[in-house]
């Protein structure tokens, strides 16, 4: 689909609206979308097309990915999520899993932002040297 | 078998155990070259990114939700979800000597089959010109080996003259013959132990050329000695638009590596109009805004900011120079089209080269009306501004008569011989391509036009006249040559010496 300038404008628009200190607010994107479908204004399903990506990529810049090969203990998963809170500031979401194919270490990633100390990254790393 | 284990043990240890904080984004969509990826919130403008693989990347386009990105190489194995790595490097090529006799692409990687470049030092590709502080007037000559440019359209280190024409009119060969003319100075310089000279380096850019054309151009110039003075960067026209349009500013920078150093280097771009093709197709696949013939808005700052980097800097810094020789090709002679007046507004003067000409049998083809160095005189020797001072003038005195001749046959005795001096002149500046003419030659050659040695000879003889004089002045006035071509002045005494070998060639004569 085609989004106009216009209706990306009002997309970003809306997303300012649904901003709680720096993070979004679920209750605020639920209530603007129902009522944006009731009034369905003039262009709303491009304008709500390109919100849906914009609060994706906003959800995805605030989401904390921890990947390692053995499940955490909740010590470090709890020391792990004070130090990201720390660094980047609240309103994190965070998500641990469990990657066997990491065969050791852990993997961060912080939005954009990725520390990998992992076996398997320092293996790659070594094979692309070779 | 020790220095395998030693290899493989230096290998483990430079390989960094600790964690460390990189930038990733997702390629989200990949064609023709160009990559939009989402992440990468930390990447700048013109960083080199990494896809993995040994394939790299520049961005381009930084948007709010996507980077758009140019793929350097193949781009056939990058899919869609691959994780792609800022770099925090800026594209880099090769630079120094050693790339000197060599064949190289855009990124400065060898294609010649001679192995690895032998260098350790590397330039960025993107980079500022140099500074007004840092310059000098252009004042020391280039010699083309071409007559008509010698002596009229003079070009000077650090200078950006333009070569513009149709297809087929000599362009390229224009600038291989200066190409084999700076070989054979280089080369005459070193045999005679002359440290006082700067030898001149050449860099001839290839970019969306056939791949046989560029193949003949190397064979000439390897034929005429002139590889090892000449780095060939090539982005042929089976390469990806990404590839030609880095190629020029990739030959650049290895020009820059010399003008920094203190030494002096000559850039040609054939050609700049295949460029302009290249970078309006890769922002049209980026999907930026096009504007006048679909070429982007900044397609004018893309060709100045290359030609602002040839420069003449002064002692501080150096006293090094970069000249660039752009070629630019025309459709039926039209000037005014967008990408020529632009490259016209930017460079110090053009070589105009006229299709009418050339197929008249005027070679080099070129329009002395409509060509013009901005630097003028500056970038002659005395001995050639004494003799070349009033040959413009007469060549356009010439055209103006024998257009007002061709009404009538009944002309006084002036303005008959002003007719016949421009016909001479005309022959005296065709030359053969490959071929440069030395500049004690050529001054001898003009001083013997302009004091009407040659009046007596009739036009279709006078080609023959000329290469005997050029034979007899070698072989048995080198004296008098080498004199000329030290002192780069005409003194009285080498006048009275030149007259007297005239004469004495004359009488020789049947």
């Amino acid at each position: 689909m085609k989004i106009p300038p216009q209706a990306r404008r009002q997309a970003k628009q809306l997303l300012r609206l649904c901003m709680v200190n720096g993070a979004l607010d679920d209750n605020r994107i639920r209530t603007l979308v129902r009522d944006f479908l009731t009034r369905q204004p003039r262009g709303f399903l491009q304008v709500l097309v390109h919100f849906k990506r914009l609060v994706q990529l906003e959800f995805d810049r605030r989401l904390a990915r921890i990947d390692s090969a053995v499940p955490l203990p909740p010590s470090l998963q709890a020391a792990f999520q004070a130090h990201l809170t720390r660094q980047y500031g609240p309103g994190l979401q965070f998500r641990f899993t469990r990657n066997p194919a990491l065969l050791g270490g852990v993997r961060v990633q912080v939005g954009s932002d990725v520390f990998d100390g992992t076996i398997h990254a320092h293996l790659e790393e070594l094979r692309e040297s070779f | 078998m020790n220095t395998i284990l030693q290899e493989i043990e230096a290998q483990i240890a430079g390989v960094k155990t600790s964690a460390t904080r990189q930038n990733v984004g997702i390629v989200r969509e990949i064609g023709d070259g160009v990559a939009r990826i989402v992440g990468l919130s930390d990447v700048m403008m013109n960083e080199m990114i990494d896809f993995g693989q040994g394939t790299k990347g520049l961005a381009l386009n930084l948007e709010e939700a996507e980077v758009g990105a140019i793929v350097i190489g193949d781009y056939t194995s990058i899919k869609e979800g691959r994780e792609v790595r800022t770099t925090s490097k800026l594209l880099q090529v090769p630079v120094g000597k050693g790339l000197l006799g060599r064949v190289v692409d855009a990124l400065g990687e060898p294609v010649d089959g001679k192995g690895p470049v032998k260098t350790d030092a590397y330039y960025p590709v993107e980079k500022i010109a140099p500074g007004i502080v840092k310059r000098r007037p252009v004042n020391q000559p280039v010699q083309t080996g071409i007559m008509a440019i010698d002596a009229m359209i003079p070009i000077g280190r650090g200078q950006r003259e333009l070569v513009i024409g149709d297809r087929s009119t000599g362009k390229t060969t224009l600038c291989v013959d200066t190409i084999i003319n700076q070989a054979r100075l280089n080369r005459a310089a070193e045999e005679a132990g002359d440290s006082a000279y700067r030898p001149l380096y050449c860099i001839y850019v290839a970019v969306g050329q056939k791949r046989a054309n560029v193949a003949r151009i190397i064979s000439v110039l390897e034929e005429a000695g002139a590889m090892p003075y000449t780095i060939v960067v090539t982005a042929s026209a089976s390469e990806s638009a990404t590839n030609q349009y880095l190629a020029p500013f990739a030959g650049c920078a290895m020009g820059e590596w010399f003008m920094d150093n203190g030494m002096d280097a000559l850039i040609i771009y054939d050609d700049l109009s295949k460029h302009a093709n290249a970078y309006r197709q890769v922002s049209l696949v980026l999907k930026r805004p096009s504007g006048r013939e679909a070429y982007p808005g900044d397609v004018f700052y893309l060709h100045s900011r290359l030609l602002e980097r040839s420069a003449r800097l002064n002692e501080k810094y150096g006293n090094g120079s970069l000249t660039a020789l752009p070629i630019i090709e025309t459709q039926l002679g039209d000037v005014s089209a967008y990408i020529p007046t632009n490259v016209i507004s930017i460079t110090d003067g053009q070589i105009y080269l006229e299709t009418d000409l050339f197929y008249q049998g005027v070679r080099p083809a070129i329009s002395v009306g409509l060509s013009v160095s901005r630097v003028g005189s500056a970038a002659q020797v005395k001995a050639m501004k004494q003799v070349a001072g009033r040959i413009k003038l007469e060549l356009a005195q010439f055209r103006e008569l024998a257009a007002f001749a061709q009404f009538g046959s009944d002309l006084d005795a002036k303005t008959q011989a002003q007719i016949e001096r421009g016909k001479r002149i005309i022959e005296v500046f065709k030359q053969p391509q490959y071929s440069p003419v030395p500049l004690e030659i050529q001054i001898a050659i003009l001083w013997a036009v302009q004091n009407g040695f040659f009046d007596g000879v009739a036009i279709d003889k006078m080609k023959e006249r000329q290469r005997q004089v050029a034979e007899y002045l070698v072989h048995r006035k080198s004296d008098l040559m080498s004199k000329i071509r030290r002192e780069a002045t005409l003194s009285d005494g080498m006048i009275a010496e030149l007259k007297a070998a005239l004469a004495e060639f004359a009488e020789s004569q049947p």
